[in-house]
């Protein structure tokens, strides 16, 4: 039922065929062939009844010579070239038309004659179509590709004006007769000059220091000191961000973590704080490796050409790289362009002067692409440094590393076999090649597909014969001592190259094997690019660099100084900040666009610069509250014309930073790995798993980072409210405001007056004093004290990957694990499961606890379920059951059993061990079961080991989790969702991970969630848990605190916090 | 937001701040993306939809789409006449694997359905079985993704946003696109199977679960009393009260407001609307709520029935999420226990929504993101086949009993009548009196289309 693929173009059409028609091909025409096409083309092929299935338009001449992606329909004369014939006569299996019914054999001939006799069309008149493939002068003067003009400054906005930005402003204003609001106070401009410039709000002490400062230059000396903080750096990057869709995962199935991109988001950060120039920013990224060789930050920078999501078990290679050559040609049209060029993937764009064929020299410049994951981030001679210091290490342990590859090569050998074999014969071919005899294209390819072959290299124990595991495991235990001696890796970077200095030819899919060279939009130059090749790389993606950022280039500067102006007015100049051609809307003051571009140039491609010119001006400083407002509205309901300032709400990350900011926790530590949500880390430096979204910045319209995104949404939605007023851990940020406030502020009254002022950046007014106070003790008169609320307080709730609901965040030294209320507990046999993701292991060979039924005095007995250390003296992270009670042969001991499966940090996995008993006659089993959850592929993995425990373990001390008894020698350090203990030896399909719920054997079930309540166990047998820690948790609330916490949780739920004026 | 009679609710948001309903409703409009109803750009012929996607990908071979030669054939290689193929696994020359199951002709109009699916198979008459649908992705991140959202990339709005962004919903005080799942497990891809993609968050979809918080924050933690929650919302209803006095212009500000209050009508409605208690003993053995096999799926197909009878525009029930249906090896114990699990209460569903009179105006969709192969993997499991396979409709102006299209003789590739995912797509979108080309929604200045400009809808599936 496909159509033909999508055609065609709308603009201006001058041309047709002029002859006058005889009689008789009028009539043929109108007795055959147009009631042919109408009843059985014009359906879908309509321009007058819109119908334009593959954008081609069948019911005038011009639609037909138009044509498209497969060319023209028809060449007049020429029955046998015209695509219409081959369709109707269903030579070809990817176009059969009609596509339900095949014409008759005499409908056929009617349509061929026709064309064959001239396809003479009577009365054809020129429609909206034009000839493909052309570009006339009035597309060349559209603006956005006409050469940047630079006017001076109208005369206009005298008295107002404080830069010339406003004299472009004003005269506006003077045309459409509105006037100017007054200028904001300085409590709104130093608010919403810290959102804009850092994301954060200003803290009292800003404020005060600004509100008293009575010097001329009060408010240029804050813009100058605005942009010269570090925090600078972090809000921009998260513009530029969204725009390169950057994030921590590669965004398919097992959205596997991308370890070393954040070093390219910290190298986003570092440029805008040392106010790098566009020029710069624009080279390093596209091309840092062509273009300064060597130099580290640029080597991080080509980061940029990584971003796109990633399928890590794709066989189809050659479909996979082309989606991803498609992805960064989109990605930079929009980013750099600001043109929908995508639009022209598969056909001419339909409105703009852009060809199919300039979607594909712009990829061209990408044509010899390799994504790299082998660089290191570090200069030759800290490279060199680090294979000095790794001497000694290697020297040492050369023996030992000789004998486990002689166990793991060929290991490797036979997991790449393996790998290699899945692929199509044809990928498989190229593998096999040797890398000498492999065409750019299969380098490229074999190079995408080994990655695949990699993964299962970092899975090799799975390859490793059973009868050499015990070996292989006892030589990785003799280089343990020689850690010491190894330097810690340096870092890598998540970058890209050229895969040499030839590039694979990129053609025009079902448009022949003519190789397109690189070019730029024919509209703006339709010579091929000039390129001039480099030592092992082609040279285009420098090319490309230098003429994107190319003074003379129409679009790189307009588009980056709208996307500018949009952040600090929420809407650009021109309204699409990434569509600049007929499909955005024209830029209201196009004047002043091209000449804050032409300063931004000339500037030096300063950022800061641009930033102080538009903040410099009266333009920004205008208040939101206009006298006249309701006048204004009634000519430009918008404020196109920038004659009030607007109130927005705070952007997802403004809120979250504002929140912890607001409560004093919010840490200022800069770059680093991705951390969880969880951490008051800027949301800048939280990781971004592309398919586990934090709640408070998805219902708060952050976009998915898998296209460009020029802009956010603001929606207002009851979801929104849920989070904010129920979740547990908004009333935690209440609690942390209270707590603050009362930290700093004694007495009540005083208190209010600075909750305003961190909260919404102003005094509170008496009559707010009065009515809070009142809040106060009203609200303290309804907490109800016997309903304890503080254990459950206590409790950080987090989401496990790939589970629902609520998992406890056990965090070293801060969370203690839990115990149960109750004792009662198996002495046979049992089985403990759980569903949790480790954050850490101990760098020793000590064991993190997950579930334990354990005393240590006078002396150890019972059982502990954990993951070993890196020291581990079995082997590191894997599970490990330590089971303390009588032995068969009637001593009293320990039996540590390790499931030698690999557990991996910050991955979601089920755990669980069922032990089996010992008895004199035989030794008891140990069957361990682990999944992995966030890769679907991954089987449930079993491990059965023996163990000679008969029993004898039972004691008073309560059950744990995520810790070992009394002591916190052996705390979890991660997630921890579902546990449940049961009173047998579960088999497969009794698991948890079987069968969610309780069965007959369920003794315990802990599910974390805040229904029935984090602590209650949901089996029905009572063995509520609570936090281990020492204090009692179950100490009355302070109505009066509570009450203070309850009205800081209101402050950063309302609506004066969330927006900004 | 606090645990009392929804009445008391409202009686106290008139009287502390009054303005609200319809006034407030108008003003949430204002923003961007309203749920407000919209009207169909044709006469609807379903007003809601229930889709139930297996996912995994279930073997139409095994099921709907019988192929005698492909059990004549058993053990052989795949004749050299079908070609090359590309496989998920790679086991690039398995042998065909035969059908196991036993075949039979059902209701008056004799529709195939195999012995797995007993049930269904009594609602053959209600049935149109597309047998050659085809999809892009050969792996399961691009077959959800493209089923949903009709692209195998992401960033894409679903198909429920698409749905819920042309109609609204006629109740505001329940999410229009719902979605829930038989476990724990996530749906490869995740949440962004129901998101809204480049759209306003408004049109996504909202995960919905049992019990007293179906949805996500419903209720406030345990320990709150209900006065003191109460206490909170007062004081906040006044301080935006009086900060969108000072902005009388913004008319943001006051759907800020009103989203407090559809907060609270949300949390009054929700509970209602998934408590599945108030049902009769005999509608809950209907849907199999009465058996251990079947109560899950059959409890959220009920929630589905009760969910569409209040309005809601699109529910998506994920059936064995986490790629449950993905039978590499042991297909036989892999697909026989899933469609127990799901045979009864799909066809408990059909059967009640037709004796309540609401399968004419409610769209029923079964499928998962991709079939099987012929060829067999590991023995006895199959491959993913994204290049023909089974999804069904019912209800919703469908005409049942039809099989439409074929695939060939081995059931390996769509060749008669073909519909691609985008067709399929249109054709729901058909149904609910939506145009694939006329629903537009413009991003970055351009115009967007549920079926990437592609698609078009099988009408004759109406009859």
């Amino acid at each position: 039922m496909r159509m033909f693929a999508i055609f065609a173009m709308m603009l201006s059409w001058s041309w047709i065929r002029a002859a006058e028609p005889t009689k008789a091909q009028s009539d043929f025409f109108e007795n055959k062939v147009r009631p042919l096409l109408a009843d059985k083309c014009f359906g879908c092929h309509s321009e007058a009844m819109n119908k334009t299935k593959g954008n081609l338009t069948l019911d005038t001449l011009a639609g037909m010579l138009a044509g498209g992606d497969l060319g023209p329909a028809i060449v007049p004369g020429k029955s046998k070239e015209s695509r219409l014939v081959e369709a109707v006569r269903y030579a070809n299996d990817d176009l059969k038309m009609p596509p339900k019914e095949k014409l008759k054999d005499e409908e056929v001939a009617i349509l061929a004659n026709w064309i064959d006799d001239g396809a003479v069309w009577p009365n054809a008149k020129a429609s909206g179509k034009r000839k493909p493939g052309t570009i006339t002068d009035e597309d060349r003067r559209w603006w956005s590709f006409a050469p940047i003009k630079v006017n001076p400054p109208p005369k206009a906005g005298d008295g107002w004006a404080r830069n010339e930005i406003d004299r472009f402003v004003a005269e506006k204003h003077a045309a459409n007769e509105l006037a100017p609001a007054p200028e904001a106070n300085r409590l709104a401009l130093i608010r919403r000059l810290t959102f804009d410039l850092h994301g954060l709000p200003p803290t009292p002490a800003e404020i005060d220091a600004f509100a008293k400062d009575s010097s001329p230059n009060a408010y240029e000396d804050l813009v100058e000191r605005l942009l010269a903080s570090p925090r600078y750096g972090e809000r921009q990057a998260r513009l530029w961000l969204d725009l390169v869709r950057y994030a921590d995962s590669d965004g398919y199935r097992i959205d596997d973590y991308r370890p070393h991109a954040w070093r390219y988001r910290d190298y986003v950060v570092r440029s805008f704080n040392a106010d790098k120039g566009y020029d710069r920013f624009v080279r390093e990224q596209l091309a840092g490796d062509e273009l300064y060789p060597g130099d580290v930050d640029a080597r991080i920078a080509t980061g940029y050409l990584r971003h796109w999501i990633y399928e890590y078990n794709n066989r189809d290679a050659r479909g996979q790289w082309n989606t991803i050559l498609n992805d960064i040609t989109d990605t930079t049209s929009d980013v750099f362009l600001g043109l929908g060029l995508q639009c022209a993937r598969c056909h001419d764009h339909k409105f703009d002067p852009l060809l199919q064929k300039d979607y594909f020299r712009l990829q061209a410049f990408f044509a010899a692409l390799n994504p790299r994951d082998d660089l290191i981030a570090a200069t030759e001679a800290e490279i060199a440094e680090q294979a000095r210091r790794s001497k000694e290490w290697e020297e040492k342990t050369a023996a030992i590393r000789e004998k486990i590859e002689a166990i793991e090569g060929p290991a490797r050998k036979k997991a790449a076999a393996g790998a290699i074999g899945i692929f199509p014969e044809d990928v498989q071919a190229m593998m096999r090649k040797p890398a000498k005899a492999r065409t750019p294209y299969e380098q490229q390819i074999n190079d995408l597909a080994y990655r695949q072959v990699e993964y299962e290299f970092g899975r090799i124990d799975k390859h490793v014969p059973s009868a050499r595991k015990e070996e292989l495991l006892a030589l990785r235990r003799q280089l343990v001592p020689f850690e010491s001696l190894k330097p810690a890796p340096l870092p890598m970077a998540f970058a890209a190259t050229d895969v040499g200095p030839a590039a694979s030819p990129i053609t025009i899919p079902k448009r022949g094997d003519t190789p397109i060279e690189p070019g730029f939009p024919t509209v703006i130059q339709e010579r091929p690019a000039s390129i001039a090749p480099l030592a092992g790389s082609t040279g285009r993606r420098a090319a490309l660099a230098n003429w994107l950022v190319d003074p003379a280039n129409p679009l790189t500067a307009r588009v980056m100084v709208n996307r500018v102006w949009q952040q600090h007015f929420g809407r650009g100049l021109a309204a699409n900040a990434s569509d600049f051609g007929r499909l955005g809307e024209p830029p209201t003051h196009p004047e002043l666009l091209d000449w804050l571009a032409a300063r931004f140039v000339a500037d030096g491609w300063s950022f800061k610069s641009l930033h102080r010119r538009i903040v410099l001006s009266a333009t920004y400083r205008l208040t939101s509250e206009h006298p006249k407002a309701a006048e204004g509205k009634l000519i430009d309901p918008e404020n196109k014309w920038l004659w009030k300032a607007p109130v927005r709400r705070l952007e997802a990350e403004q809120i979250r930073d504002a929140i912890y900011a607001v409560t004093g926790e919010l840490s200022l530590k800069e770059g680093g790995p991705g951390v969880a949500a969880s951490e008051p880390r800027r949301s800048l430096y939280c990781k971004i798993m592309r398919n586990t979204r934090d709640p408070l910045l998805d219902v708060f319209d952050a976009p998915y980072w898998i296209s460009s995104a020029a802009s956010r949404d603001t929606t207002t939605t009851p979801v929104q409210s849920l989070l904010l007023v129920n979740s547990p851990s908004m009333i935690a940020r209440g609690k942390a405001f209270a707590a603050r406030l009362a930290r700093e502020v004694p007495d009540e009254a005083k208190r209010i007056d600075r909750a305003y002022r961190l909260a919404y950046g102003r005094p509170a007014s008496s009559k707010e004093t009065v009515a809070a106070l009142a809040f106060l003790d009203t609200q303290a008169r309804r907490i109800d004290p016997k309903k304890s609320g503080s254990a459950q307080a206590e409790f950080v709730g987090a989401k496990l990957p790939y589970r629902d609901g609520q998992a406890a965040d056990l965090k070293l030294g801060v969370s203690t694990g839990f115990q149960l209320a109750g004792d009662k507990l198996p002495a046979g046999e049992f089985t403990i499961e759980t569903f949790a993701s480790p954050r850490s292991v101990a760098e020793t060979g000590a064991v993190r606890t997950l579930a334990a039924h354990f005393e240590t005095t006078p002396k150890p007995i019972g059982w502990s379920f954990g993951i070993t250390g890196k020291q581990s003296r079995r082997k590191p992270q894997t599970l490990v059951m330590q089971l303390f009670g009588a032995k068969r042969d009637g001593t009293f001991g320990e039996e540590a059993v390790f499931s030698d499966q690999h557990v991996a940090l910050n991955k979601p996995y089920y755990f669980a061990a069922a032990v089996r008993l010992a008895s004199k006659d035989a030794p008891g089993s140990i069957t361990f079961y682990l999944k992995d959850l966030s890769n679907d592929d991954e089987p449930l993995l079993t491990a059965k080991l023996p163990h000679a425990i008969v029993g004898g373990f039972d004691h008073k001390q309560p059950m744990t989790l995520g810790r070992r008894g009394a002591s916190a020698g052996a705390d979890f350090d991660g997630l921890l969702d579902d546990v449940r203990l049961s009173g047998a030896a579960l088999g497969v399909d009794e698991l948890l991970f079987t069968r969610e719920g309780i069965n007959k054997h369920t003794l315990g079930y802990w599910q974390f969630e805040p229904k029935p309540g984090a602590f209650v166990d949901g089996s029905g047998h009572g063995l509520d848990i609570r936090p281990a820690a020492a204090k009692p948790m179950t100490a009355p609330r302070d109505a009066r605190q509570t009450a203070w916490a309850d009205f800081c949780h209101v402050l950063l739920n309302s609506s004066e916090f969330l927006y900004v004026e | 937001m606090w645990n009392s009679p929804a009445r008391t609710r409202r009686e106290w948001l008139a009287a502390a701040g009054g303005g609200f309903g319809a006034l407030a409703l108008a003003a949430l409009d204002a923003t961007a993306g309203s749920l407000a109803p919209r009207k169909p750009h044709f006469a609807p012929k379903a007003k809601s939809c229930i889709f139930l996607f297996m996912e995994g990908g279930p073997s139409h071979i095994d099921t709907f789409d019988p192929k005698p030669e492909l059990d004549r054939l058993a053990g052989q290689p795949l004749p050299a006449s079908f070609g090359k193929v590309i496989l998920a696994m790679g086991e690039n020359h398995a042998p065909l694997l035969g059908s196991r199951r036993q075949w039979k002709r059902h209701g008056q109009s004799g529709l195939w359905v195999s012995d797995w699916l007993p049930e269904i198979a009594k609602h053959a008459d209600d049935l149109a079985v597309f047998r050659s649908c085809y999809a892009d992705g050969i792996n399961h991140s691009a077959g959800v993704c493209q089923m949903n959202t009709g692209s195998i990339l992401g960033g894409r709005p679903s198909l429920g946003a698409w749905v819920t962004y042309g109609l609204g919903t006629v109740n505001q005080d329940l999410p229009a696109f719902v979605v829930m799942q038989d476990n724990q497990s996530t749906v490869v891809n995740g949440p962004r199977n129901w998101s809204a993609g480049f759209m306003p968050a408004v049109y996504q979809g909202t995960r919905i679960q049992g019990g007293a918080e179906p949805i996500p924050n419903l209720n406030p933690p345990e320990g709150i009393a209900d006065a003191e929650q109460r206490g909170k919302l007062e004081l906040l209803n006044a301080l935006n009260r009086d900060y969108a006095r000072k902005h009388p212009d913004q008319t943001e500000l006051d759907a800020r407001l009103t989203s407090y209050e559809l907060a609270f009508r949300m949390q009054a409605e929700a509970p209602q609307a998934v408590d599945v208690s108030k049902e009769t003993a005999a509608t809950q053995a209907l849907y199999g709520m009465d058996n251990k096999e079947t109560q899950t799926i059959g409890r959220l197909c009920l929630l589905a029935r009760r969910l569409v009878e209040r309005g809601t525009r699109f529910v998506q029930i994920y059936h064995g999420a986490g790629s449950k249906w993905d039978a590499h090896t042991k297909l036989e114990e892999n697909h026989s226990g899933l469609c127990r699990s799901m045979d009864k209460p799909v066809a408990g569903l059909l059967a009640d929504l037709k004796a309540r009179g609401l399968l004419k105006d409610t769209l029923v969709v079964w499928g998962g993101e991709f079939g099987r192969t012929p060829m067999s993997e590991k023995g006895g499991g199959r491959d993913h086949n994204p290049t023909g396979f089974t999804m069904w409709m019912a209800g919703g102006g469908v005409k049942g009993g039809q099989a439409i299209g074929t695939t060939d003789e081995l059931g390996l590739r769509a060749v008669e009548n073909k519909l691609h995912v985008h067709d399929f797509h249109a054709t729901i979108l058909w149904l609910m009196g939506l145009g694939n080309m006329d629903l537009v929604y413009k991003y970055k200045g351009r115009p967007e289309r549920p079926t990437l400009n592609e698609g078009e809808p099988y009408k004759q599936v109406a009859g």
